[in-house]
């Protein structure tokens, strides 16, 4: 208790000092900052739910903010720094902020910036150039308009063939009748037949004359047909690229790429579970709550997160299940139909995949299994190629050969990814347990061979680390 | 005049036609014979050619492979709104406790996304250890049969109406009453007394004389607490205190605190008992005494003792007995104790007095508060008597089922039907609801929130761990909206510890928070209360007993250690975990000497195809025909028949599994229609001739009916015909000698060697001494386990394992093994990944064998049957994960294949099914999927991945296998896998203790130790290489990674 009260004292002398530090250091916080600085810095830190327009995002637009500021500007900064904090000093326009705001957008989250760089992003706010789109922030994400609306595969060229296969068989067939009725009508006039017979009888002679090229031609259709056959049993079970259409258009690309949103905000039990998790609804009315519109879909997208969890967007309340509003959490009471996603990574019953061991653990990117989501718009199953490609743009990436979701695409990775044996004091006793005894056994030799320790040699290929 | 019109079948009927004519009569026309139709001469012209049949079969083929083709679309559905401390995949676990009137344990239950899939001991704070039936008690959470909401008349209804309806007639005139068992939560009491309603208590399996004889002798109204960790001579009459007797979640873990050789010194346990109970199994010295003579054991011991009274007539053996049973307790003073099973007043005053004599009572008997068992037969008596008479005008019965369960049933349940007001809160529309007009069905004890109070300050909390599945409400809460109290249960259950129990702090949220935490609030106090005998009525009690008069026959009621009293009559699991002792399954039948059989002509012998002999069991003029199993053990001129059995006699909807299934998965129908429900009812037999229900009747008739009755086994064997490898065993006198020999070289627990043609001992000549330790002989390349990596193993104490099979449910809960029904039980297709194979004592052996000049054969042959009163062994079996493992050498696609952390892995999705693997075991524990027990309509009706509900306790982390694959124990590989997560994500070593499977984690004793044999510290490692442990067959040199250890009895070593 000593300690605290002594910690807490302390603090709080830390505040006084470095207020009075801030003060002094920024005595016009609205002159003279770095337009170019503040703008990095707006990016990195209020881009994600902030404009410098009046357009509102997550939270208000800040255009206008140096005229509208109606408290001191040491008190803007303990704003940016501590929200909470500066609601308590009881400022009228901070509680006029607290209360317009606060109830639709949540409080801020306090900003790791130093009153320096709150200068200098004001300076920008004040200032943007004027041909600085906001998701133009250096990256080279996808945006929205160039990504198709429909993700359907292209089926004509099949139909259009088998048009063809049958228009063929028509037109052999009308010829046949046309062949048969005038010969019929030849015999009735006693002329003698046609020299031609029935197109059967023709390409069967015709194959005869040119038996070494037709059976040379034959048998290379015989080896490619066992080819693709071949390749196309191989494929049997193999997922790659499924791509289902979602009761949602959600579009990661946006989320990912455009508003910097990591993975895992959404998926964030892939850290704490096996599974990686499609974020209940309530994940999505963290932002959702003051984003209602899409950029692509308008509002028609995200209603459906809104009936989902009942949320009013007009009133910005949540409703109870007698369809009142006002309430500022989803109400247990409403009985909205859930939001049926389709899953996209179906491994079979028997298999047991941990994302933790692999994500935490292991310390993959989802990079490394799922592909360039950010380039997506509705969650796929990646193909092994495509990832094999990001390699420089994700070092570390291993790259693999073996369809993605098969065994062979699993263990393969087991076999070439090394364990860090410093990462985790398990991986250290377990190492010295085996270098300490490998009593002349040949396979454990191999273990020490290279200075590798793969997952593989720690037992990554055992049938029942993964079924059970 | 109403219907005159006349329909026809057709033109023939109404011409009436001769040919009609020959056919009405006839419920199928005439058949056609084979032989006609094959050579009707037509067929020759209409024949399917080889051809087309191809073409046929060809097109079906491709046609079901292109179908197969397609991806299903799997839909996947996150929270709306998720709770915070939901992690799907992820489980979370929550203290409750668990009270069914009988059995109270503090539990952990384990949830998965919501659904509670498990139950274990919450060793932290807890009262008891988990029987086989608390374990299992999760499935009935998800039974289809409950009640989905109340009714009134049968009819499905509203809680607003039932409770106008209720309300009404409870501000009405006359005499109301509310029927329960003993209800141990305070804030159900104190509604009860704001509701205003008259309170009796009974229970289903009555100890009113235990209390009745304490508040004669003590001056205290309490139900005895025993303390067998301190006792060092245990006396039992009857008290089967390791299998069902009152309060025996506790007393498994308290006998076995002293029942460890190490410590050099262990108790000794003389049971007097009637039929073979699990207490008797694990006594030192077992005898075997009739009903009626159980009285003179206890008044002999008391002569013994403290010559005090006279000794009656008894058997020179069982005189005997209570000698040197009196000599131990005598030996033992105050570390003493007797304790006796029956529930007759006299028999409870003598015990009273051994204790006292030994001054046992305030060292190993305690009378506290123990607040369980308060019921009173007598007082339910007297309400039968009542209702007929018409002077009670509202009943209420909450908590209990007495049409089922009350020995006075069926005039309980005739006055019930006459009466007007009647309201049952059964889950179940059970016996009981069924005839009450209101049905207010209340909460799983998983779905509810209570409090209870078993003994001093301490209380122990229920919370739920899943939203009611259906529209019910907990009986007390109901009582409360009855008289007019619109509190909800769960803040009016807070409020009752904010005023009574504790001080105001208590009453915090955080504090509060903290107690639901931990299970409880309060402090548990320490025995205190010093209580001192009278013996008033002691003399009178003798003479009572002393003159207690049995016929030919008599009988002893009990309890299964898997059904109980019968509130589990519709789990599936439970019906199918064999008896520890009979190993039958899904039946209750009577057991009955092997000498009595034989002289009765009966079947001696039950296997798959032989069944039991039927008998007509006669009591008091009722009769009951039910199968005969000859019980090694059971007491010659008596019959043991089970309770609990007998469930929905009148078709009561209480759950599929209650009722008998036939060969194709339908239920057997009986006259009226109604299922056959599985066993028989015989609480009627219990003996109502005194003030307290006793369950032993003095004269009864049997007779032969000839009629038999398949009854399944699951171990039809009694004995391991002197294969000594497998179970090794001494007394403690021998053990004590050798305590501190190195392993392997014990007398009573040698290394297996095998001679070998070179000179081992180094004496110049090979010849008997040159042998070498099986495991010196390797067939195969050694796998690396040994000091690398992990190696997973574990020990089990055949000296303290009961056989109780707590572990037997755990393995096959936690596993999602699959219940297969008595038909398949029957023809040896049961899956249990974990059995506890009972080995009972034969007094014939080979050298008795050559002594007598018997040939070798029948030497065996004659080794097969058991001694009339054996000694008995519990073996859990289960994969021995043999680093040399037989099976993984005939797998012919390396389905079974070994890991270098030490297990025998079986792969699934790359077994074919060849079956070599179950062959080429020496230990017979593969189980082969016979059927799709997920889906086939055989299993339908009591498997519980086929019912929509129940399929809910599956546990996510293992596979439901399909047919076609071969399984077994996995060593719960799941739990290892998830133990080296959370240390690889700690950045430690896997901690001791930190993995577990799920029987060890369930054993009541402790018998069963899990751990990495690698790790230099784990307790594991230290007890595999205590000189009593030894590889069962270890001669076969398969090298198991399981351990057992020797079983040392307190005898006297020439009994061993």
């Amino acid at each position: 208790m000593v300690a605290y009260t002594g910690f807490r004292a302390f603090r709080n002398i830390l505040t006084a000092c470095l207020l009075m530090m801030a003060t002094q250091a920024v005595a016009d916080i609205w002159e003279e900052g770095d337009i170019e600085a503040g703008q990095a810095l707006f990016n990195a830190n209020c881009a994600s739910c902030h404009k410098v327009t009046n357009e509102v995002l997550a939270a208000p637009g800040l255009a206008g903010i140096a005229d509208r500021w109606g408290a001191t500007d040491e008190l803007l900064i303990e704003w940016i720094q501590n929200p909470q904090g500066a609601a308590e000093s009881g400022d009228k326009y901070i509680k006029s902020l607290v209360d317009r705001y606060v109830p639709t957008y949540g409080w801020m989250t306090a900003q790791a910036v130093s009153p320096d760089d709150i200068k200098n992003i004001m300076a920008y706010v004040q200032n943007p150039p004027d041909a600085a789109p906001v998701a133009d922030s250096g990256s080279d994400c996808v945006t929205v308009d160039e990504l198709p609306i429909v993700d359907s595969s292209d089926s004509s060229g099949i139909w259009f063939l088998m048009l063809l296969v049958l228009f063929l068989i028509i037109a052999m067939a009308a010829a046949g009748v046309n062949r048969s009725l005038t010969n019929a009508s030849l015999e009735k006039d006693g002329d003698s037949l046609l020299e031609e017979g029935p197109y059967s009888t023709r390409i069967r002679n015709w194959t005869w004359d040119n038996r070494v090229a037709v059976s040379l031609i034959g048998m290379f259709f015989l080896a490619y047909g066992a080819v693709l056959g071949y390749q196309g049993l191989m494929r049997v079970g193999v997922v790659e690229g499924y791509k289902p259409n979602q009761p949602v258009k959600f579009i990661h690309s946006v989320h990912v790429c455009e508003n910097e949103v990591d993975c895992k905000y959404c998926h964030h039990s892939a850290y704490e579970s096996k599974h990686a998790g499609i974020p209940s609804t309530n994940v999505c009315m963290n932002c959702h709550k003051a984003v209602k519109k899409g950029r692509r879909y308008g509002e028609t997208e995200i209603a459906k997160i809104y009936d989902a969890i009942g949320f009013d967007p007009a009133s910005g309340t949540y409703v109870d299940g007698g369809g009142k509003n006002g309430y500022t959490s989803p109400q247990d009471s409403y009985d909205g139909e859930p939001i049926r996603w389709n899953k996209v990574h179906n491994l079979p019953d028997h298999v047991f995949f941990s994302h933790q061991q692999h994500v935490v653990v292991g310390g993959l990117q989802c990079q490394n299994c799922h592909g360039d989501v950010e380039t997506y718009t509705v969650g796929r199953v990646a193909k092994v190629e495509d990832i094999n490609q990001l390699v420089d743009k994700y070092p570390g990436l291993i790259e693999l050969s073996k369809p993605t979701l098969t065994m062979g695409w699993c263990i393969e990775c087991h076999n070439k990814a090394e364990i860090d044996l410093a990462s985790s004091g398990y991986y250290e006793d377990i190492h010295h347990r085996l270098k300490d005894n490998l009593r002349g056994n040949e396979e454990l030799r191999k273990y020490m061979e290279d200075d590798k320790i793969t997952v593989k040699e720690l037992g990554g290929w055992e049938c029942a680390k993964c079924h059970y | 005049m109403a219907n005159t019109k006349r329909y026809w079948s057709g033109l023939d009927e109404l011409r009436e036609t001769e040919a009609f004519k020959t056919i009405q009569g006839k419920e199928f026309p005439e058949a056609q014979s084979v032989d006609e139709f094959l050579t009707d001469e037509r067929l020759e012209s209409t024949h399917t050619g080889r051809r087309d049949f191809l073409k046929f079969m060809g097109f079906g083929l491709t046609a079901a492979t292109l179908a197969a083709c397609e991806t299903p679309v799997i839909k996947s559905i996150p929270y709306t709104n998720k709770p915070e401390e939901v992690t799907p995949g992820v489980a979370n676990h929550y203290a409750s406790t668990y009270y069914d009137g009988h059995d109270f344990v503090n539990v952990l239950v384990k949830t998965r996304e919501g659904r509670p899939i498990f139950v274990k001991s919450n060793t932290e704070t807890g009262y008891g250890r988990v029987n086989a039936r608390v374990n299992a008690s999760v499935l009935s959470l998800y039974d289809e049969a409950r009640l989905d909401g109340p009714r009134i008349g049968g009819e499905p209804s509203d809680w607003a109406k039932v409770d106008s309806v209720v309300s009404n007639v409870m501000q009405g005139e006359g005499r109301k009453v509310l029927l329960t068992n003993t209800v141990l939560s305070p804030s159900a009491l104190r509604s009860i007394k704001q509701s205003g309603l008259e309170h009796i208590q009974y229970d289903a399996i009555d100890y009113g004389a235990f209390r009745a004889s304490a508040e004669a002798d003590f001056g205290v109204n309490s139900f005895p607490s025993y303390r067998l960790e301190e006792a060092e001579t245990v006396v039992t009459i009857g008290a089967d205190f390791l299998g069902s007797f009152a309060d025996n979640v506790i007393y498994g873990e308290r006998w076995a605190a002293m029942r460890k050789p190490e410590a050099g010194k262990m108790s000794r346990v003389h049971a007097f008992e009637t039929n073979m109970s699990l207490t008797g199994s694990n006594a030192d010295y077992r005898t075997m005494v009739k009903p009626s003579e159980q009285g003179r054991v206890a008044t002999a011991l008391l002569a013994q003792i403290s010559g005090q009274g006279s000794a009656g007539q008894l058997s020179d053996e069982a005189t005997k007995a209570v000698v040197a049973a009196a000599k131990d307790l005598k030996r033992a003073g105050s570390k003493g104790l007797v304790m006796a099973g029956s529930n007759d007043l006299a028999m409870q005053q003598v015990v009273n007095a051994i204790n006292a004599a030994l001054g046992a009572v305030g060292s190993t008997v305690f009378y506290d508060t123990m607040t369980l068992f308060q019921g009173s037969s007598a007082s339910l008596k007297q309400l039968t008597t009542d209702m007929k008479a018409g002077a009670v005008e509202v009943l209420v019965i909450a908590d209990c089922n007495p049409v089922y369960d009350a020995p006075n049933a069926s005039a309980f349940a005739e006055a019930l039907e006459a009466m007007k007001h009647t309201v049952c809160t059964s889950m179940f529309a059970d016996e009981t609801a069924a005839i009450c007009k209101v049905n207010a069905p209340t909460h799983h004890w998983l779905e509810s929130w209570n409090d209870l109070q078993i003994e001093g300050d301490r209380i122990d909390l229920v919370q739920p761990t899943i939203s009611p599945l259906h529209s019910t409400r907990m009986w007390a809460e109901s009582l409360l909206r009855w008289s007019g109290k619109n509190q909800d249960w769960y803040t009016y259950l807070r409020s009752t510890h904010a005023s009574d129990y504790t001080s105001d702090a208590m009453y915090t949220n955080a504090d509060w928070n903290k107690a639901v935490h931990n299970g409880f609030i309060g402090v548990e106090v320490e025995p205190s209360q010093q209580v001192s005998f009278t013996g008033v009525g002691t003399a009178q009690a003798v003479s009572e007993l002393n003159g207690r008069k049995g016929g030919a026959v008599e009988m002893a009621l009990y309890q299964k250690t898997t059904m109980g009293a019968g509130q589990h009559a519709a789990n599936p699991m439970l019906q199918e975990t064999p008896d520890p002792l009979t190993k039958v399954t899904w039946d209750n039948y009577v057991t009955m000497a092997h000498s009595d059989v034989d002289a009765m002509g009966l079947n001696g012998f039950i296997g798959q195809e032989k069944p039991a002999s039927l008998v007509k069991v006669t009591v008091g003029g009722s009769s009951m025909e039910l199968p005969v199993f000859p019980m090694p053990g059971q007491t010659p001129g008596t019959i043991g028949i089970a309770l609990g059995y007998g469930r929905g006699a009148n078709g009561e909807n209480i759950g599929k599994a209650a009722f008998q299934t036939g060969e194709n998965g339908s239920f057997e129908t009986n006259t009226d229609g109604n299922p056959v429900p599985v066993g028989q009812n015989v609480f009627p037999w219990a003996n109502e001739s005194g003030t307290f229900t006793d369950y032993a009747q003095y004269d009864v008739t049997i007779e032969a009916t000839g009629g038999t009755y398949p009854l399944a086994c699951t171990q039809i064997q009694n004995t391991f015909m002197g294969r000594e490898s497998i179970v090794k065993e001494t007394d403690f006198t021998s053990y004590f000698a050798e305590r501190g020999a190195e392993k392997g070289k014990a007398s009573w627990n040698e290394l297996i060697t095998l001679a070998v043609h070179e000179d081992v001992s180094g004496d110049g000549t090979i010849d008997a001494q040159d042998a070498k330790p099986t495991s010196a002989f390797d067939l195969w390349h050694e796998h690396p386990v040994e000091e690398v990596g992990h190696r997973w193993g574990m020990t089990i104490d055949l000296t303290t394992c009961t056989g109780c099979s707590a572990c037997v449910t755990a393995c096959h809960i936690e596993n999602n093994v699959p219940v297969v029904g008595k038909d398949e039980v029957r023809r040896h297709r049961d899956m249990h990944w974990m059995r506890i194979d009972r080995f009972f004592a034969s007094d014939y052996s080979l050298e008795r064998g050559e002594e007598e000049g018997t040939s070798v054969i029948a030497s065996y042959r004659k080794m097969e049957d058991p001694s009339a009163n054996p000694q008995t062994v519990h073996m859990p079996m289960m994969c021995q994960h043999c680093n040399h493992a037989p099976c993984e050498t005939v797998c012919p696609v390396a389905a079974t294949t070994h890991s270098n952390e030490g297990l025998n892995q079986m792969t699934y999705n790359r077994c074919i099914g060849t079956r070599y693997c179950a062959n080429n075991c020496p230990y017979k524990v593969r189980r082969f999927n016979w059927f799709n027990y997920p889906g086939y309509k055989k299993f339908a009706n009591f498997n519980p991945a086929q019912d929509s509900l129940m399929r809910m306790v599956l546990n996510p982390d293992v596979t439901v296998r399909s047919r076609g694959v071969m399984e077994k124990c996995s060593m719960c590989v799941q739990r290892i896998q998830s133990g080296k997560l959370d240390a690889k994500k700690a950045g430690t070593p896997v901690p001791d203790g930190s993995v577990v499977t799920a029987c060890a984690e369930a054993c009541p004793t402790h018998a069963i130790s899990f751990g990495d044999l690698n790790d230099k510290s784990a307790g594991v490692r230290a007890i595999s290489e205590n000189n009593r442990a030894y590889h069962a067959l270890e001669e076969i040199g398969v090298k198991p990674n399981i351990f057992y250890m020797t079983k040392v009895r307190n005898v006297e070593p020439n009994k061993a």
